[in-house]
């Protein structure tokens, strides 16, 4: 599955000049691929009481699969203070255009 | 203080006319009342545990309030370190100092080497792995900015020190509790009608539940040499029910004794027995515990080893699953008990069936046969694994595992001797009534017949009281 995400990411990233609604719509990408739910609609205020299969493991899967969809490296204290996915996307935001 | 003693009862009463007459139009009252019987409760087997709780209490109200002030991220990570420096060190000395000396010589002493230092004499407080995690993970939560440190020492001292709690949890994090302090209670009717029947519960499934099959376990746990392998799995499987009924009846009293104060304690067990896997029943078993090292072990550990994928979730499992057992008590059993949990998640992550939640089903009232094997299958691997919980040394756990699987079925009926099939019986009924519980919603009619049959029971039990289990840890 992250061979997948890995070649679509080749057409669709690399573009300092994306905005935050493109980001958004990526990570919607990358959450339906991880979580294998097709109806996963994110928005800034989503969290994982909100979506089932969003738990303690998938988290660190679906952090991967971003990781690599942006080709960035997030720090572990950036991964745990996120609220919500508004913040991770922010977080997403600043490393796109410090790359 | 037990929560089933007359003493407490006592106590508890003076504390709710106190802080419901009294202190009923001030919030400051309320906490201060909440604080000082907290103390008498904490304080009553010995004053002197007192020093540590206080002294505790004021270290992490400062530490809280400069982590927050503090704009130097090197002196902010410095005051962090020094907060898990009091957390970790003071559990490492009054709970591990002895083991550790202990572990120390005996290995020293397998080469030959003998060294002279002697165990200290200590008066461990009770209830610190339960406070500790408390005050660690408040810490944490500022530090990370989750939380807003708290000001006002009383009901910070009071957070710490929650008479229903303190003892045994459940583990309340502290941005779920504090906000609930800063708030005046008002008495809700139905908020405490629903507290009383949770004590009621809790009372029946300890009283009744637990301290009957107690009778049967100390029996087998004690004499295991002389039982066949019917007789020691019974055994296995009877301490399951008994170590979850206790600790669940005594978290039910918690919790209800909060609602009886209006607040609202974190639940701990959500029918673990009916798991359908392991990561299930850890997911249904003492909650509150589970989810604070989900949150401050598991899940920095997962990320820190991220690039390792399924071999970096097994690490992390691994070493999570080893700090929970050695939580529980300065005992190698405990660390072989963590460890085997941590190994049967093993199949889960690789089968990749560990991250979905699931809810119980309420449809069907009986168990399709897929559900009853995997159920059955999951109980017992956690019964056979809590015999290692329960023996007090690891050569002793394997002995009684011998006696289960070198097959020995002399005097076959064994198990039904004595009162043991009494027991059985208790633990068939409570494992189906807690089955019906999820599936079915009685009508009240039905559930006062049922309470008025626990209450007779609970008065016919009542006169033994026992001590709860999780009290040693």
């Amino acid at each position: 599955m992250l061979l997948i995400i890995s070649i679509k990411n080749v057409s669709s990233i690399k573009n300092n000049n994306m905005t935050k609604e493109d980001i958004l719509q990526q990570v919607n990408e990358v959450f339906i691929d991880v979580l294998d739910n097709e109806d996963i609609k994110l928005n800034n205020e989503t969290t994982a009481e909100d979506i089932e299969e969003w738990d303690s493991l998938s988290h660190i899967q679906l952090v991967v699969a971003i990781e690599k969809h942006f080709k960035i490296r997030f720090k572990s204290s950036e991964i745990q203070s996120w609220k919500n996915v508004g913040e991770m996307i922010d977080c997403i935001e600043t490393k796109i255009i410090t790359a | 203080m037990l929560f089933n003693s007359f003493e407490f009862l006592i106590f508890f009463i003076i504390i709710f006319f106190l802080y419901w007459l009294a202190a009923k139009n001030s919030l400051k009252y309320q906490n201060i009342i909440l604080l000082f019987g907290g103390y008498v409760f904490y304080g009553w087997s010995d004053w002197r545990l007192l020093s540590y709780l206080i002294v505790a209490s004021a270290i992490n109200f400062y530490l809280g309030i400069y982590i927050e002030k503090s704009s130097n991220p090197k002196y902010k990570q410095w005051l962090l370190y020094l907060g898990m420096l009091q957390g970790i060190g003071g559990l490492a000395f009054f709970k591990y100092f002895n083991f550790f000396i202990i572990s120390f010589k005996d290995t020293f002493h397998q080469f030959g080497i003998d060294f002279n230092i002697s165990t200290l004499n200590l008066l461990v407080p009770i209830g610190i792995s339960f406070f500790t995690f408390k005050t660690i993970s408040y810490l944490l939560d500022i530090n990370k900015r989750k939380m807003n440190a708290c000001k006002d020492c009383v009901v910070f001292f009071t957070y710490v020190s929650f008479f229903p709690t303190i003892l045994s949890g459940p583990i309340d994090r502290a941005n779920k509790f504090i906000p609930q302090l800063e708030k005046r209670r008002e008495f809700k009717y139905e908020k405490a009608t629903d507290g009383i029947r949770q004590i009621f519960w809790g009372l029946f499934k300890k009283v009744v539940v637990a301290d009957y099959l107690s009778t049967m376990t100390n029996d087998i746990f004690k004499g295991y040499t002389h039982y066949n392998s019917i007789t020691l799995l019974a055994g296995a499987v009877v301490y399951a029910v008994e170590i979850y009924a206790d600790f669940s009846g005594y978290s039910d009293m918690a919790i209800g004794i909060g609602r009886l104060l209006g607040f609202e304690v974190t639940p701990n067990f959500n029918y673990p027995f009916f798991a359908d896997n392991i990561a299930e029943f850890w997911r249904r078993w003492h909650i509150s515990l589970t989810s604070w090292l989900t949150e401050y072990v598991f899940t920095p550990l997962s990320i820190f080893f991220r690039d390792y994928g399924e071999l970096g979730v097994i690490i992390s499992i691994i070493i999570n699953f080893i700090i929970c057992g050695i939580w529980h008590g300065a005992n190698w059993t405990f660390v072989l008990w963590g460890l085997f949990h941590g190994l049967y998640f093993i199949p889960l992550i690789i089968k990749g069936t560990f991250n979905k939640k699931k809810k119980l089903v309420k449809d069907n009232l009986l168990p399709t046969l897929k559900q009853i094997f995997n159920i059955s299958g999951t109980f017992m691997l956690v019964s056979l694994t809590l015999v290692l919980f329960r023996a007090n040394t690891i050569s002793e756990a394997f002995e009684y595992y011998k006696g289960i699987f070198v097959l020995n079925f002399t005097n076959p009926a064994e198990f039904l001797q004595y009162h043991y099939k009494n027991a059985l019986l208790i633990m068939i009924l409570f494992l189906v009534s807690d089955w019906v519980r999820v599936k079915l919603k009685f009508p009240n009619t039905v559930r006062l017949i049922f309470y008025m049959f626990a209450g007779v029971l609970i008065l016919a039990s009542i006169g033994s009281q026992s001590s709860f289990i999780y009290f040693q840890f």
